[in-house]
């Protein structure tokens, strides 16, 4: 079907002056790829933008955020000089936000990278070795699956009492498993790739299969498969807060100020529901919609 | 066929053992152990001494192991020290009410999400495109809890057509009696899923548009509407069998909160009340039964993908 | 002429991507006769696809006419309306395409496929005889067990076997016109030559006319009336094929035939070649499209272009586009004649013994599943290869062939048997030795795309084999490379670039180049040229056997196409089904083989001039290869042999030379007669 444009590159021929000047890395044309992507490009802002209300939020609005005021509570939004009103406790709830936007994207960027580091490497060592050894790995994390991540989380959570390193530990605990899965079956092609093969024929051994071919190769995937963990992670900190196990205050999550106004369901609270399952919503959006542009990235220059 | 399906059999009992290692490494891992757990917070430790003895805790962890085992085998999960009764009893009684939950909103999900992936990638590129794959990444974006809410404020609340609260019985036959009370908790598990569905039913169709046999068809001079309905639903549908298979944890989980939410009367339901009371037994129980649903549930939908795609079916 | 079938006039077609619109047919006129058979032969990219396609209106996305009509039957199908061109399409026009695995349904039975155009067309036809019809059709296309074949499934079916079922879905409405695009490229020699056999008896029979469409001067010579050369989105030439063949006038076509290795003078001469590569048809070239790349261009060429006009002696008959065309009185042989290349080394001591090497793989049934079982790929080969001398090794896919080149180049460890490098044996060797040994071997593979890390730019990718080797410093790395990009005739920027901005006659040379770095005495090229056309491989062949010449090289060559190897192999081996059974000088091999399979071989492949064929009197092998997973008992050829008797089911034949010391052949009873001097 391609014999149409097969063996027309352009300045491609032998001898043609075009062909001694370098083409653009590869880094540079995947960036070109993802900025065209207008749905990455809004992931990226959207993201840039709930970082800066988190974190340069407070220095623009600071607010109470460590006592309580119960006088103040549940105050309707607009009057009484709170924008979004505020929460049962009496804190400000844009500020309450920006305090909980801090530790939920911490604890979701943490949970995927520690998921993605520890999945990754065990994921190459079943690849790279295939065999008995792959065999068996792999049934560990197939019995790992087998039990559904929030029975597990919520197990892991009753025996230990949250705090945002747990948090971070126990998500990453049942995250990991996916990016294993994701890089053996990706090792374990790369593996048999025939330039691997041709590295073999000159001499090179296994450390450089593994360094200088498989894990270059495999790093797209990876990069890719780290943004929606964060995105995933960033979602069973709110499930956790959900089922009622989130760091106690006064630290706050966006998935437990969504959990604690959902008591107030009945009595038409709406400021205490709609600002933080919005903001979970927008930010895992937003690393879905980067992870997918960058995948696009990363297979238009592969395939081209 | 019988050599995939004796492999995939023999790969499901590993799992299966590895699945029960992981839940006795939980109850293990409680603190005080398994008299603690077992005793609830109540035993004193001249109780629980007496239990570990008693019930063979002070040997060594492989013949725990093989006594716990065979436990299992008896049926024997323990029993809740909350709800005074064994934990076998309580989940034969909310098992079939979470498979319903369950199934009813895989169901209703297969039917959104399969029209709905045919038509984005028939319109690939084009507004309607964008526009459905934007909502369905919104929907994955969206926790299942926050889904579930916004539905019980539209029509729970503002419209207030449909009941809140999901319907309460012994039997699966009193719920589907009382069918509105379903209605909720049925669509907001559905939609948690619609979004992931649909996405793979939209890059499936697309791969297969992209295969020769498409090609082949028109040149038989069929129409494109029988093309998609004869050659490519078909063969992109058939891998959702697998794909079926692999989201049972994510169902599961789902089916977690949402019973949780509106107080289904399902496992999750007994899960959630358990883990507010730290009632161990319950919670491994539970925790084991669904580990055991998800192994043998996706040794199913293999079969059901051999039985499926000829290209298995025949192979040795 | 009478009325034509189909009248393609003035077809344009463009093909948009993303990044820009490539014009791949640009004024194409035909005409096909009724019961005519017509051949398109080009390179890849020249639009002979196309072409067909856009007659059904199947063009891949993108694709769209922008000018000229399509006549078919009255009508013109460029502009029909979609529920015309389904009437036509598998109706009075039946079309198959070149992959018989992906062109069919893998979830569909073979039955419902076939019978499926008669369920669209025929309406009238009950279920039941649609399905029997389409068994019918199944038996004449020559499947055997048709009733039990119409619930098989594409995959269960052999390759030729479901090019069989393609023609019978192609056949089954007795369409007037079959379009044909690459029926046989994706086949053996010998399932190519059935298939094409079967083509031609049912056309016959049907009495409708075909268009052919192909890269293999080869297969068009020899089956259809008349010839279409296209080349970059033209038609260059048109002529009957006989007169096409025997006169070729377009420059292009002459180039084309010079380029084809049966065509050589003789084995020590290189092969004419065409420089350059086609245009780029996203900018319409001004001037003859060919100008670039042609020895006899004028500014006239470059400015002007060719009109498509009758030939001045044979009229309507012959007609071509050329300014400076091939003289009507000049001879064949008067295309300019290649340098002669210095004689062959005198061949040296052996480099390789191979001692009754056998390599079994183990059949995937599931790790607990007891129909466990070997498949024998490479069934005890014994062989020597000479220092300087190209060996040839030859066989239909599945014979071994490339398992043996893997085992040569210690990609796999033999099940039994050595490997002796000038008497060494690599296995017993220690882990510093056999790191150096490498250096000594090196393989170039068939696809130099695969066997290069996408993300590496060229300079890097061929320093890899020093940088691993430890040799030289940096500074000296770059200076080989640069030397080794001259010596493959490529320019040394190709150092900063990645490889898949290269074509593809471009990246064998890359490959070339890094197999070279190492200095290695073997080379074992995988079919290096199997993936090129005529004229790029003719490039390719020739740089082989120059560096050949300047480095002292051997080569363990492994190719299908029998005609390269013939060009280029001192010693031929010809492998089937795990076994070697003739191996001898190049010239003795071909001229008087000693094996029927080799002589069936030779006997089945199409040659590229209608009249060789005549004189011949050829047997072409029949039936299909076993499966090397239950290789028949004794000599695994005699299910297909025309001489089997009892004793070659019960006893593997003995090697003997009855010819010539150096000739040798594993058969109970070899031939005797010689084969005709013409052939390959």
């Amino acid at each position: 079907m391609s014999t149409a444009t097969a063996d027309v590159t352009p300045g491609a021929a032998p001898g043609n002056e075009a062909a001694a000047q370098a083409t653009p890395s590869l880094a540079r044309r995947t960036l070109r790829v993802f900025t065209g992507n207008k749905l990455a490009l809004t992931g990226v802002v959207v993201l840039l933008l709930l970082l800066a209300f988190s974190y340069l939020g407070p220095l623009l609005h600071p607010t109470e955020q460590v006592h309580t005021d119960l006088s103040q509570a549940n105050l309707a939004p607009g009057g009484s000089g709170h924008l979004l009103g505020t929460t049962d406790l009496g804190y400000d709830m844009v500020g309450r936000l920006m305090v909980a936007g801090q530790t939920s994207l911490e604890i979701g960027l943490a949970a995927g990278l520690l998921a993605t580091l520890f999945g990754t490497v065990y994921g190459a060592v079943a690849g790279y070795f295939g065999g008995w050894v792959d065999a068996a790995m792999m049934r560990i994390t197939d019995a790992a699956l087998a039990i559904p991540a929030m029975f597990l989380l919520v197990v892991v959570a009753a025996i230990i009492t949250p705090s945002k390193g747990v948090l971070i530990v126990i998500i990453a605990s049942v995250a990991w498993l996916s990016p294993a899965r994701l890089v053996r079956g990706e090792a374990l092609s790369l593996r048999d790739r025939e330039y691997v093969q041709a590295m073999r024929m000159m001499g090179g051994g296994g450390a450089r299969a593994v360094f200088k071919h498989i894990v270059p190769n495999a790093i797209g995937t990876v990069i890719v498969n780290c943004t929606f963990q964060i995105a995933d992670a960033i979602l069973y900190v709110s499930y956790l807060a959900f089922l009622g196990l989130s760091i106690p205050p006064p630290s706050a999550d966006w998935g437990s100020m969504l959990s604690a106004g959902i008591t107030y369901t009945q009595n038409g609270y709406w400021w205490l529901i709609f600002p933080p399952g919005i903001a979970i919503v927008l930010v895992v959006a937003a690393f879905n919609f980067i992870g997918d542009g960058l995948r696009d990235a990363f297979e238009v220059r592969l395939r081209k | 066929m019988t050599g995939f399906l004796v492999k995939r059999f023999l790969q499901a009992l590993v799992v299966l053992f590895l699945v029960s290692v992981i839940v006795f490494t939980l109850l293990h891992l409680l603190p005080g152990g398994p008299a603690r757990a077992i005793l609830g917070p109540k035993g004193t430790p001249q109780q629980i001494e007496h239990f570990n003895h008693q019930q063979g805790y002070d040997r060594s962890l492989p013949e725990q192991y093989l006594m716990y085992l065979k436990r299992l085998f008896t049926g024997d999960l323990g029993e809740s020290f909350k709800l005074n009764s064994p934990v076998f009893d309580l989940l034969k009684q909310r098992l079939p009410k979470t498979l319903l939950l369950t199934v009813l909103s895989t169901a209703l999900a297969v039917i959104i999400a399969v029209p709905l992936g045919l038509l984005q990638a028939v319109r690939r590129g084009k507004a309607s495109d964008y526009a459905l794959t934007g909502l369905a990444f919104l929907l994955y974006a969206t926790p299942v809890f926050f889904l579930g809410l916004i539905m019980i404020i539209l029509f729970a609340q503002v419209l207030p057509i449909l009941p809140a609260e999901a319907p309460q019985g012994e039997s699966v036959g009193e719920l589907l009696g009382d069918f509105t009370g379903l209605v909720l908790p049925v669509v907001t598990m559905a939609f948690g899923i619609v979004a992931m569905f649909s996405r793979y039913m939209r890059s499936a169709v697309l791969d297969n548009l992209t295969e020769e046999y498409v090609r082949t068809a028109m040149a038989k001079g069929q129409s494109s509407r029988r093309i998609m309905v004869r050659h490519v639903l078909r063969n992109a549908l058939i891998p959702l069998a697998t794909l079926l298979g692999l989201y049972l944890p994510t169902l599961f989980s789902g089916a977690l909160v949402v019973e949780s939410m509106f107080n289904y009367p399902g496992m999750g339901l007994l899960f959630w009340n358990a883990a507010q009371g730290s009632d161990f037994p319950v919670l491994l129980g539970v925790t084991l039964v669904v580990g055991v649903a998800t192994v043998v549930g996706s040794l199913l939908t293999d079969i059901l993908y051999a039985v499926l795609d000829p290209r298995i079916r025949s192979v040795a | 002429m009478t009325e034509p079938l189909l009248r393609i006039e003035d077809l344009r077609v463009d093909i948009a991507s993303r990044e820009r619109t490539v014009h791949a047919l640009d004024g194409i006129s035909l005409e096909l006769a009724p019961g005519e058979a017509l051949g398109i032969v080009g390179e890849s990219g020249c639009g002979k696809t196309m072409t067909a396609l856009s007659v059904l209106g199947l063009l891949p996305p993108g694709g769209a006419v922008t000018g000229g009509r399509v006549m078919f039957d009255g009508r013109d199908l460029a502009a029909a309306p979609a529920p015309v061109l389904q009437d036509v399409r598998g109706n009075s026009i039946g079309m198959v395409f070149q992959d018989p695995l992906t062109s069919l349904n893998p979830t569909m039975t073979v039955g419902a496929q076939v019978a499926e155009p008669l369920v669209l067309h025929r309406p009238e036809l009950s279920r039941k005889e649609a399905w029997t019809r389409a068994e019918e059709m199944l038996r004449l296309v020559g499947m055997p067990q048709p009733a039990e074949r119409m619930k098989a499934y594409p995959h269960q079916l052999s390759g030729g076997m479901r090019q069989r079922v393609a023609i019978a879905m192609a056949l089954v409405c007795e369409p007037k016109l079959l379009i044909a695009d690459e029926p046989t490229t994706a086949l053996d020699v010998t399932t190519q030559h059935q298939i094409l056999e079967l083509i031609d008896g049912l056309r016959e029979r049907l009495g409708m006319a075909m268009i052919l469409v192909t890269h293999d001067l080869g297969v068009i010579a020899n089956r259809v009336d008349r010839v279409a050369v296209m080349y970059a989105g033209k038609v260059a030439e048109e002529s009957d094929v006989r007169g096409l063949f025997a006169r070729p006038r377009h420059r292009y076509t002459e180039a084309l035939f010079a380029s084809l290795p049966e065509r050589a003078a003789d084995s020590g001469s290189a092969l004419h070649t065409i420089p350059g590569l086609p245009p780029n048809l996203a900018a319409r070239p001004t001037g003859c499209r060919f100008a670039p790349r042609c020895t006899f261009a004028t500014d006239e060429c470059r400015t002007r272009e060719p009109r498509l006009a009758d030939d001045d002696v044979r009229g309507g008959e012959h007609r071509f586009a050329c300014f400076h065309p091939v003289p009507d009185d000049a001879s064949e042989a008067e295309v300019v004649v290649p340098p002669a290349v210095p004689a062959p080394r005198a061949p040296g001591d052996v480099l390789v013994a191979l001692d009754s090497l056998v390599k079994e793989f183990p059949l995937k049934g599931g790790a607990f599943s007891r129909r466990r079982g070997t498949v024998s790929a490479v069934g005890g080969v014994s062989l020597e290869i000479r220092r300087g001398e190209t060996f040839g090794m030859v066989g239909e896919s599945g014979c071994g062939k490339t398992t043996l080149g893997r085992i040569v180049a210690g990609l796999e460890e033999p099940t039994a048997g050595v490997v002796r490098f000038e008497g060494h044996d690599p296995a017993r060797m220690s882990r510093a030795e056999r790191r150096a040994h490498r250096r000594r071997v090196q393989l170039m593979f068939q696809d130099s795309t695969a066997a290069m890390d996408p993300r590496m730019r060229v300079g890097e990718i061929l320093r890899e084999p020093l940088v691993i080797q430890g040799v030289g410093s940096r500074a000296d790395q770059e200076k080989l490379i640069a030397e080794l990009l001259d010596a493959v005739g490529l320019p040394r920027g190709a150092v900063r670039r990645y490889p898949h901005e290269f074509s593809g006659g471009q990246r064998q040379r890359l490959g070339l180049a890094r197999a070279l770095t190492l200095s290695p005495d073997l080379v074992v090229a995988d079919e290096p040229v199997s993936a090129l056309d005529v004229s790029v491989q003719a490039q390719i062949l020739n740089l082989m056997r120059e560096l050949q010449r300047e480095r002292g090289l051997t080569y363990l060559f492994i190719s299908h196409d029998l005609a390269v190897v013939r060009h280029l192999a001192d010693t031929v081996g010809v492998m089937y089904l795990g076994k070697l059974v003739e191996s001898g000088p190049a010239e003795q091999v071909y001229a008087q083989p000693l094996h029927p399979y080799t002589r069936g071989l030779l006997d089945t492949v199409n040659l590229p001039d209608p009249r060789a064929a005549e004189g011949l009197d050829r047997t072409p092998l029949e039936g299909e290869t076993p499966s090397a997973a239950k290789p028949p008992s004794g000599c695994r050829f005699r299910t297909r042999c025309p001489m089997a008797q009892e004793v070659c089911a019960t006893t593997e034949p003995p090697v003997s030379t009855p010819n010539s010391a150096g000739h040798q052949v594993a058969c109970h009873f070899p031939l005797s007669a010689p084969r005709l001097a013409s052939a390959v």
